[in-house]
């Protein structure tokens, strides 16, 4: 119950961390290699939404995190690393 | 001191304008004293108290001056930020201000839909040229004044319910207000996450997502008093249950329009689609009655 902003922003980082250690070969590439053949076929007429397209939005949303959030992770987490050492 | 003196007076003559113009429902958003001083009646007793307190520090004419210097840097330095920003921040900035133009019929109005919805009306929110149209004109409108004034309610009332079970100190007012806004940031990133994952375009905002997520605060606020008042469970649960449904209700009602497909068919949709817009709004309804009832129950004690 006695949540901080504080808490919520380690909370996020730990995630993004997460979301950043993914191992390309061992797990994505599993996942992609059911899914990549799909969204050539059929990308044509009024057919908007997808229906698998919840997983190719989860692969992008991955993988658009990782590649912005590569550098500044690394700040973030030494600056957290920092903040811990000193204040505990 | 001249010029000191006329600040002073100055800074009186603004501070008690609000007490003449509280009936109007037109004022400027962005000065520094009429954004604290709401328009309505009903809080023109306690601007009267920090009016008092105000005006014993006004009669320092360093002060006045002091007030004056950083009044008008804060404006310079907002408005060269603001026009740094992206154009499209700058709309939903300009428009956050719409969500903030409300006057007493229309918050005594949707107060009594929170609590009442079951009258059978129209919920459709009427649309200008430009965007959604502010809550002033239209009470199917979603705003900002009845959240935020609701969240501060919400501390303050657990406070109190604290006090009378003599537990509180001053530090659980800002526990409990940084973890209602801990948990407000947490649903509403939950929200929009779930919305870019399913590839749910829908007329819905998120502003207006964070407006329609602020309402359970009024129930909170419901089941909360009605225990103050009795101190009994079971009054407790039945206002708990009570508020949930309502609450279900009025979003169900009011997001329905929004989530859900358009049935006049000018839009496509996949069979798929439709049933994930049916699973999100009820995800959406179920998870305001789970807030409701995790947020007060560390304050019950049976």
């Amino acid at each position: 119950m006695g949540f901080s902003l504080y808490s919520l922003i380690e909370a996020a980082l730990l995630c993004v961390n997460a979301v950043a250690i993914l191992n390309e070969q061992r797990f994505l590439s599993k996942i992609n290699v059911n899914d990549q053949n799909y969204p050539g076929a059929g990308a044509y007429g009024n057919d908007h939404q997808n229906a698998g397209g919840a997983k190719q939005q989860l692969l992008t949303l991955i993988r658009s995190v990782r590649t912005v959030m590569r550098v500044p992770l690394i700040a973030f987490n030494i600056i957290t690393i920092l903040f811990l050492i000193l204040f505990g | 001191m001249h010029s000191a003196a006329q600040a002073s007076n100055g800074y009186e003559g603004d501070i008690t304008m609000p007490h003449t113009r509280s009936a109007s429902s037109q004022n400027a958003f962005f000065s520094p004293q009429s954004a604290f001083y709401s328009p309505s009646s009903q809080q023109t007793i306690p601007t009267n108290q920090v009016a008092s307190s105000m005006e014993l520090l006004s009669n320092n004419p360093f002060f006045n001056v002091g007030i004056k210097a950083v009044g008008d840097s804060m404006k310079d330095i907002t408005g060269k930020t603001v026009n740094m920003l992206p154009n499209e921040m700058k709309k939903s900035l300009s428009s956050i201000k719409d969500y903030f133009a409300v006057d007493q019929i229309y918050v005594m109005k949707k107060l009594s839909l929170l609590l009442f919805p079951f009258r059978p009306r129209n919920w459709s929110v009427g649309y200008s040229a430009d965007g959604p149209v502010p809550p002033r004109v239209d009470t199917n409108a979603p705003d900002y004044y009845i959240p935020l004034m609701s969240v501060m309610t919400y501390v303050l009332v657990a406070g109190l319910v604290l006090g009378t079970q003599n537990r509180f100190t001053p530090e659980q007012l800002g526990m409990h207000a940084s973890s209602a806004l801990v948990w407000n940031i947490i649903e509403i990133g939950l929200l929009c996450l779930t919305f870019y994952i399913l590839n749910i375009q829908s007329k819905l905002r998120t502003l207006d997502l964070i407006a329609y997520c602020g309402y359970k605060y009024v129930g909170m606020i419901a089941a909360l008093s009605s225990y103050l008042a009795t101190h009994s469970l079971f009054v407790y649960r039945c206002s708990l249950l009570y508020v949930s449904i309502s609450l279900s209700y009025f979003l169900i009602k009011c997001l329905r329009l929004k989530i859900l497909p358009d049935t006049s068919g000018s839009h496509t949709y996949n069979a798929n689609g439709n049933a994930r817009r049916v699973y999100l709004l009820l995800a959406i309804v179920l998870i305001q009655p789970l807030f409701i009832w995790y947020l007060t129950r560390h304050l019950i004690v049976t």
